[in-house]
C-alpha cells in the first residue's frame, strides 16, 4: 500500500514540479539556479524510486521465507 | 545494516559536494546585453546587465570595451551606472570594413574582467566614405584580470547551471565506473561460471542504468532551460540515448529468460558487447562532429574553458561520492539476490 502510494507520488510529482514553475519562468531566474535544483531533485527521486524497488524485492523475499 | 567505511565516505563526499557545489559563488559575468546589433559609424547606447557584479561601488575603476580583434577595440566613451548590476555604455563606433561580432568586456578593480563572447554585432555601413576614421584604440595590456578568491567560472548561457557539472556530468562519470565493474564481473562469470559473479555483474549494471537514465533526465531538464527544448537531435544526446537503449535491452534480456544458467551466460556475453558498443557511442562519435553540448565539439575532453581547477575541486569528489552511492545501491541488490539464490538452493 505504502509502496503504491510512493509510486503514484513519484509519477505525479515530476510533471507537477515542472508545470508549476514553467509559466513564471521561475527556473530561469537568478542565473537558472533552480534548473540545477530541479536536476538534483530528479536525482533524488530516481534514487528513491530504486529504493522502493529494492524494498519490494525484500518484502517479497520475506513473504516467501515465512511461508 | 552493514557499516562500511566507503558508505560513510560516499555520504560525506556528497555532503561536501552539495555544500560547496551550491555555496561557492560564480565570478562576475554579463547576463544580458541590449541591443545586440548596432551600426558602425554611429554613436550607440548599450545597456548591460551584470551578474554578481559591483558596478556602482567600483564605478571609478569601471571600463567597458567592445573588442574587435586581438589587440584593439572600442572603449565606451561614457558610462551611466544604475546600481550594482545595471549600466548603460555609450560607444562611438567608427568605420568598420566588415560586419563584426564584438566581444564585450566589463572591467573593474573588484570584479576583474567579465566577458561576453559575440555580445554585440556591429554592422558595417554600406557606403562608407573613405575619410571616416576607424576610431579603434589599442586594448590596455592588463584587460584580462581574474577576480581574486575562490569562485566558479562564469560562462555565458550556462550561468549557474555550470554547477550541473557536479550532478549531471558526475552522474555519467560514476556510471562509467559502475559499468566497468559490471563488465569485470561478467568476464569473471564467463571464466568461472559462478553465480555470484552474475549477481554482481547485473547489480552493478542495474545501478549504472539507473544513473544513466538520471543522466538523461537531468540533461533534458538542463536543455529545456538553456537551449529551450527538452531534446534536440544533437550527436551527444542521441548517442547517449542509444547507449541507454542498449542497456535497457540488457535488463529486458535478463527479465525474459527464466533458466538461471542460460540467463547468466547470455547476459554476461551481452554485457561485454554492450560495453564495447558504449565506448564509441559516448567517447568517440561525439568527438568526431560538432556538438552543442558544453565541453564538446572537437576534443576538449575534461579541460579548456568548461572545467577549471575550482570546479575540479568539487567535480572529482562528486564522481567518487556518486560512485560509492551507486556501489551501495548495487550491494543492496547483490545481498537480496544472493539470499534468493540461497533460498532456491535450500528449497531443492
Amino acid at each position: 500500500m505504502i509502496q503504491k502510494t510512493l509510486y503514484i507520488l513519484l509519477i505525479i510529482m515530476t510533471p507537477v514540479l515542472l508545470m508549476a514553475h514553467e509559466s513564471a519562468d521561475f527556473l530561469r531566474s537568478t542565473g537558472k539556479i533552480y534548473s540545477v535544483v530541479l536536476a538534483v531533485v530528479l536525482i533524488f527521486l530516481g534514487i528513491v524510486f530504486y529504493l522502493v524497488r529494492l524494498d519490494r524485492k525484500i518484502s517479497r523475499l520475506e513473504k516467501e521465507m515465512l511461508d | 545494516m552493514k557499516y562500511s567505511w566507503w558508505k560513510i565516505l560516499g555520504v560525506l563526499l556528497l555532503l561536501y559536494v552539495f555544500t560547496f557545489g551550491f555555496l561557492v559563488p560564480l565570478k562576475p559575468g554579463i547576463i544580458a546585453v541590449s541591443p545586440v546589433s548596432i551600426e558602425a559609424n554611429h554613436v550607440s547606447n548599450i545597456s548591460i546587465t551584470g551578474y554578481n557584479s559591483n558596478y556602482q561601488s567600483q564605478e571609478s575603476s569601471l571600463q567597458v570595451w567592445l573588442k574587435i580583434d586581438s589587440t584593439s577595440g572600442y572603449q565606451a566613451t561614457s558610462l551611466r551606472v544604475n546600481g550594482e548590476r545595471q549600466l548603460t555604455a555609450t560607444f562611438d563606433i567608427g568605420a568598420l570594413p566588415d560586419t563584426t561580432e564584438a566581444l564585450l568586456l566589463v572591467v573593474n578593480a573588484e570584479d576583474g574582467t567579465a566577458i561576453r563572447p559575440r555580445a554585440v554585432k556591429i554592422n558595417s555601413a554600406e557606403h562608407q566614405p573613405a575619410s571616416v576614421p576607424s576610431k579603434l584604440s589599442a586594448l590596455p595590456s592588463k584587460t584580462f584580470q581574474t577576480k581574486a578568491g575562490f569562485y566558479f567560472p562564469y560562462r555565458s548561457i550556462l550561468d549557474e547551471t555550470i554547477r550541473n557539472t557536479f550532478f549531471h556530468v558526475a552522474l555519467w562519470m560514476a556510471m562509467f565506473v559502475l559499468l566497468l565493474i559490471g563488465l569485470y564481473h561478467s568476464i569473471q562469470y564467463l571464466r568461472t561460471k559462478r553465480i555470484e559473479y552474475d549477481i554482481k555483474a547485473s547489480s552493478y549494471s542495474y545501478a549504472a542504468i539507473l544513473y544513466g537514465l538520471l543522466g538523461l533526465a537531468t540533461g533534458s531538464v538542463w536543455a529545456r532551460y538553456t537551449w529551450g527544448t527538452w531534446w534536440t537531435p544533437d550527436v551527444k544526446l542521441n548517442m547517449a540515448a542509444i547507449t541507454m537503449l542498449i542497456y535497457a535491452a540488457y535488463a529486458v534480456l535478463r527479465a525474459g529468460i527464466d533458466d538461471i544458467d542460460k540467463r547468466s551466460q547470455l547476459s554476461a556475453i551481452y554485457n561485454i558487447f554492450a560495453f564495447a558498443a558504449m565506448i564509441p557511442l559516448l567517447f568517440v562519435i561525439p568527438r568526431l562532429t560538432d556538438s552543442l553540448h558544453p565541453g564538446n565539439g572537437g576534443n576538449p575532453a575534461l579541460g579548456g574553458e568548461d572545467l577549471d581547477n575550482t570546479l575540479r575541486m568539487v567535480f572529482y569528489p562528486a564522481i567518487i561520492g556518486l560512485f560509492l552511492l551507486g556501489r551501495w545501491i548495487a550491494t543492496l541488490n547483490i545481498r537480496i539476490e544472493t539470499l534468493r539464490i540461497h533460498k532456491l538452493q535450500s528449497d531443492l
